[in-house]
């Protein structure tokens, strides 16, 4: 059943901002039409780890992906957050690859990447880069090279183009995402601890807070409807899925209990998550869920 | 082994120097010896709120373009023994120190002092990056406000991508009256979003502000206010001993008030 009472505020300021696309966001800074991709998550675009088979692969974003051009001291203290957040999901010792794609790194940013690696027991052994000078460093630093073409670094899902039929695996985060920090992620993220308000995670599937969730969530960031967003309590600043947005009602509710937000045919609704399952299904004709017995499977 | 330890914020007017200035009075009145770092360059403040003002010959900056030896340009409070200051430089600005150099004076300074306190410059530019560089440990000030509490919060995201992880609150202009009647967030709320450990609660005075202006320490004024207890308590909790918190709404259920508040006054 739907928690009418608790999402009748969330419906009613839907009306006056229903939808919301790259051109309301972008107030043109440049003109670059990237109305394909409302937010930036269809490609590794920020700094991510991945496990393959017996390996670890930090991947930086490439020059071109990075959002506003972040500079190297971002860049880093986004790496320091990832780490932090995965800390002890690996074993101490592991050895990780580096991604550099064609990103300019010096001798000095790369012993910065193993220092704080190494925080967090990890070597860096090998570096993974298309950029001459990149190479040079890496190899001067004393780390194994692989120089390659832009576009082939080891079997990556190949981005960009082909964006995203397949979502990439889920990012799971064992920390509180604090203000300030900004969690974008093509695929789903799973967050054990909180979203304080001024934290936001973009994600292209669902999100899933197993915690408070009171920052902004947007899921289905590249248009995907069937998106939803569970925490175990919502007093959400702002909740985007796909290309629709909600506010949370002023008055926040007695109690809390675990809800799923999920876009319905009036906009964004929250219903109780422990039966949403069963009494929700998803229809493409409203572009939206349902909740009526699945009537197809799909 | 000294401590080093900054004192942040993110918002500016939560209470920094304030807090800074008292507390290292306090841990230097438990017989510990105490160094104060003003990491505000180009706004320092902490020399004022000590009354050291007009015995500040030397800055920082001095010591690091060599002018002086770092002995020279301590200032010894004489009314509290063990508490020195080493005042910023007031006609520079927060550029003209690097994060190394803050390192290396800090780590000069642990060969003399048990503690050694930074007070942090608001915001989290160059200043901020100054002044946790060389701190092991840190203290977070908030005030219960949405703003104070929300800064605080990020600034507890790049202490810890800093890799500082001992990190402990102090939540300062506490007003029970004000979160008895639910105009004011609770300590419980402010605990309940920033999720690190509590080292004191310093409730809201008047006579913090006189003794800011007459640039005396609460801990060593004659008349012993509340939050000069909670000063020494936070102090003491530095040290390791468990020193339970103080009630501060226990004044706000005697009789008068329980009445007013039945009356809706």
């Amino acid at each position: 059943m739907s928690k009418q009472t608790c999402c009748s505020q969330a419906n009613s300021c839907m009306s006056s901002e229903t939808t919301f696309s790259a051109d309301d966001l972008d107030l043109s800074l440049d003109d670059k039409d990237n109305t394909a991709s409302p937010l930036i998550v269809n490609s590794y675009s920020q700094v991510y780890l991945k496990t393959e088979s017996e390996r670890l692969l930090l991947v930086l974003p490439a020059e071109e992906e990075m959002v506003l051009n972040m500079p190297w001291s971002e860049v880093w203290q986004e790496l320091k957050h990832r780490l932090q957040a995965r800390e002890q999901s690996w074993q101490a010792g592991t050895a990780v690859s580096l991604l550099a794609k064609d990103q300019l790194l010096d001798v000095r940013q790369l012993q910065t990447i193993a220092e704080t690696l190494s925080e967090v027991n990890l070597c860096l052994e090998k570096v993974c880069t298309s950029r001459r000078q990149t190479a040079v460093a890496a190899a001067t630093a004393g780390y194994s090279v692989e120089q390659k073409a832009v576009d082939v670094t080891l079997n990556e899902p190949s981005e960009g183009k082909t964006q995203a039929l397949s979502l990439a695996d889920p990012l799971y985060l064992q920390n509180t995402v604090r203000s300030g920090v900004e969690v974008r992620h093509p695929g789903t993220v799973v967050v054990l601890g909180d979203l304080n308000p001024g934290g936001i995670i973009i994600a292209a599937g669902d999100i899933f807070i197993w915690g408070r969730l009171r920052g902004i969530a947007h899921a289905g960031a590249q248009g995907n409807r069937q998106s939803r967003i569970l925490a175990l309590q919502m007093e959400p600043t702002q909740l985007r899925i796909a290309n629709v947005v909600a506010r949370a009602p002023k008055v926040p509710p007695k109690s809390f209990e675990s809800e799923i937000a999920y876009i319905a045919s009036e906009g964004i609704r929250l219903s109780q998550a422990s039966d949403f399952a069963k009494t929700h299904s998803f229809s493409e004709e409203v572009g939206g869920w349902a909740d009526s017995p699945p009537t197809n499977n799909k | 082994m000294s401590r080093i330890i900054v004192v942040t914020s993110g918002k500016g007017g939560v209470g920094k120097t304030t807090v800074t200035s008292n507390l290292g009075a306090a841990i230097a009145q438990l017989g510990r010896t105490v160094a104060l770092i003003d990491a505000d360059f180009g706004l320092r403040n902490l020399d004022i709120l000590l009354g050291l003002e007009e015995r500040v010959v030397y800055t920082a900056l001095d010591v690091l373009s060599g002018e002086c030896r770092l002995a020279q340009a301590l200032v010894k409070d004489k009314r509290i023994k063990g508490l020195v200051l080493l005042p910023a430089a007031q006609n520079r600005n927060k550029e003209s120190v690097q994060p190394e150099q803050m390192k290396k004076i800090t780590s000069a300074l642990t060969k003399g002092y048990d503690y050694i306190l930074i007070d942090s410059p608001a915001g989290i530019e160059m200043g901020f990056r100054n002044a946790i560089a060389a701190a092991t440990e840190a203290i977070i000030v908030t005030t219960p406000e949405v703003a104070a509490v929300r800064d605080a919060d990020r600034v507890i995201g790049l202490l810890e991508a800093e890799g500082i992880h001992n990190i402990r609150l102090i939540i300062n202009r506490v007003r029970p009256e004000m979160v008895q009647t639910n105009k004011m967030m609770s300590v419980e709320d402010v605990l309940e979003l920033l999720a690190v450990p509590l080292v004191g609660v310093i409730p809201d005075d008047e006579k913090v502000i006189v003794a800011t202006n007459k640039g005396e320490p609460l801990v060593i004024a004659e008349d012993y206010s509340l939050p000069a207890l909670s000063f020494t308590n936070i102090a003491r909790r530095l040290e390791g001993e468990k020193v339970p918190f103080m009630d501060l709404m226990a004044e706000q259920n005697n009789i008068l008030t329980r009445i007013r508040r039945i009356f809706g006054g």
